[in-house]
């Protein structure tokens, strides 16, 4: 039982991750219709530049700070230069976010080095027991920034001015513009909350697992399937989905095997692309061929 | 005509290569002789049909280990288990086809990651059977009419006459009234499917072809490197595969070996550079994709038509 209870502890740690970079990709999503496969190396430029800024001397909460800033303004960057001019366009969309996934991955090997680098935790070392798990404080952290994230996304969205901008947009872009928004200023908007989202998902989980300039791979699909078992579209889903994908993993490598925790991962995902691809909350029509 | 002249000169290009007897020089001809052969595949279902494929790896790892496998289980000869796993992975593209078509776009695009990386798993985690990271070793070199096709000259030969073969094959399915319904596909699924193309059975088929290419070219190439690993099949060999056919142009027969000789020689030029040369990758990638949608071929054919129509006009003036 205190097997399961452990298991269950840290899946929930994983899937607060892979929900949050999850949430990131349905921000860009929504505006720009493009899938960013650079996602999962948002959150490797926020953890190695926080990492970086802190070894520099920099007090932790000031380099998490900057870090997030950092990540929101190569967010930008990228928007600019490589997403606007293939908007729309699925096929090239993933290459060219694939290609600059591969960009950042050389740029952070060439500043930061190959080697994995930890992080301090935000708040000790020491062990707290619960209901007969072990649990990292670094973990209850993880899960903490996670709820917040989500429900301060889920409120942005619902009821401010912006969020409903934001969803008009996604929604119907020619119409939006007709009403005199600027769908391009939201795009904008959408990498910036995206960067800043990558780049505190990868900040918060660095002090438990080592941070490299190639995690960001892993990380960027985990979260794109968390999105789609949650049903692409709003914070709650992702969050959803992460958490069952996080979960599971957890439960199928410790009885199963860790060498397949990540086949059964992607199985889960097949199994949701073929019988009911608009996920958990989402709708069906939409993905359909 | 123009086919031919094509043709004649890939083959007098080849000749010349190996000609010169520079071992380095041949070895990275079959190299790109045998990555041609899942680019053509994978250009047919995504540059053709338009829909994309992150999994091609995978069909090009199964055509490897089922060949290197069904070779060593049946002691048949190396043509004969490459023919065997090659159907075999046709049969099973057209499955997956079954499976995955009911999607598009992104979500298409991430079924066939998950397949890919399934697939590369396994190979890792079944020991028992693909010797998992230790690999398969001591996979006879290809034999036919008691020739053994041990160097590299002859491996040359045999592979871009399949290479080439291929091509041929791939430029009459373009040509054929299938082709032109591919086209339809890529350009507007609801419109092929108003003037009565039965459009989920030829994507099936597409995928069929497209998994026999990869599979023929993985057999291949099983035999002559010897030993197989899980490595070069990940998702990474899939990512690669999609700029060659993106580099070519998508659907552009002969712009795709040109994808696949590009990216083949970029990798090679670029080592010097160390860390830098992943980011000069990268960036050529963008570049390419945002600014020559058309392949690079092209793309450059375009700038210097503009070049030389600015030159003229500056000169009558």
């Amino acid at each position: 039982m205190s097997d399961a209870l452990q298991f269950l502890m840290s899946g929930l740690v994983v899937g607060s991750i892979y929900g949050l970079i999850g949430v990131g990709f349905t921000c860009i999503y929504n505006v720009t219709g493009i899938v960013n496969f650079a996602q999962g190396d948002f959150a490797m430029v926020g953890a190695m530049s926080a990492i970086a800024l802190n070894v520099a001397g920099v007090p932790l909460w000031l380099a998490i700070l900057l870090a997030i800033v950092i990540t929101s303004v190569v967010a930008v960057l990228i928007e600019r230069t490589a997403i606007q001019p293939v908007r729309g366009d699925v096929m090239r969309g993933i290459i060219v976010t694939i290609g600059v996934g591969v960009v950042l991955q050389g740029l952070a090997a060439i500043i930061w080095g190959t080697d994995a680098q930890p992080m301090p935790a935000f708040s000790g070392e020491k062990l707290i027991h619960l209901l007969g798990a072990t649990v990292m404080p670094q973990s209850l952290w993880v899960i903490g920034i996670g709820i917040l994230a989500m429900g301060g996304l889920d409120l942005l969205f619902r009821r401010t001015y912006l969020g409903q901008m934001f969803r008009a947009c996604a929604m119907n872009p020619f119409a939006a513009r007709l009403v005199g928004m600027k769908v391009e200023t939201m795009s904008l908007v959408g990498f910036v909350m995206s960067g800043a989202l990558g780049a505190i998902a990868g900040i918060v989980v660095a002090p438990i697992a080592l941070t490299q300039y190639d995690s960001g791979l892993q990380l960027g699909i985990k979260g794109f399937v968390a999105c789609i078992v949650g049903g692409f579209g709003g914070p709650v889903g992702a969050a959803l989905g992460g958490l069952v994908l996080g979960v599971l993993e957890a439960f199928s490598a410790g009885y199963v095997s860790s060498g397949y925790k990540n086949a059964i991962a992607f199985a889960l995902l097949l199994g949701f692309l073929l019988f009911r691809p608009g996920g958990l909350l989402g709708d069906y029509d939409r993905v359909r061929a | 005509m123009m086919r031919w002249r094509i043709l004649a000169l890939a083959a007098a290009a080849l000749l010349a290569c190996a000609a010169t007897g520079n071992g380095y020089i041949i070895s990275l001809l079959v190299v790109i002789g045998l990555q041609a052969l899942p680019a053509m595949g994978l250009a047919l279902i995504a540059g053709f049909t338009g829909q994309i494929s992150l999994g091609h790896a995978a069909f090009y790892g199964l055509g490897a280990y089922g060949a290197a496998l069904i070779g060593r289980w049946l002691g048949v000869p190396a043509w004969v288990d490459i023919a065997l796993s090659t159907a075999m992975v046709a049969l099973l593209a057209w499955a997956i086809g079954w499976l995955v078509f009911r999607l598009k776009g992104h979500y298409l695009a991430m079924a066939t990651l998950a397949f890919g990386i399934i697939v590369q798993i396994c190979f890792t985690e079944m020991h028992g059977v693909t010797g998992g990271q230790d690999g398969l070793t001591g996979i006879p070199p290809l034999s036919l009419f008691g020739l053994t096709f041990r160097s590299d000259a002859a491996m040359l030969a045999v592979v871009w006459l399949v290479a080439i073969a291929a091509i041929l094959a791939a430029q009459n399915l373009v040509a054929s009234p299938t082709g032109l319904a591919m086209r339809a596909i890529a350009e507007n699924e609801v419109t092929a499917r108003s003037v009565g193309n039965d459009v989920q059975s030829i994507k099936r088929l597409i995928m069929m072809v497209s998994g026999a290419f990869c599979a023929l070219g993985g057999g291949l190439y099983a035999h002559y490197i010897g030993y197989l690993s899980p490595g070069p099949f990940d998702v990474g060999f899939s990512i690669k595969l999609l700029l060659m056919v993106a580099i070519g142009g998508f659907a552009d027969v002969w712009g795709v070996l040109l994808g696949v000789i590009f990216i083949t020689l970029i990798g090679e030029l670029l080592k010097p550079l160390g860390a830098y040369d992943i980011v000069a990758y990268g960036t050529l990638l963008v570049v390419s994709v945002i600014y020559c949608p058309n392949g690079l071929l092209r793309g450059m054919a375009a700038l210097v038509a503009r070049a030389r129509r600015t030159a003229i006009a500056g000169s009558t003036r």
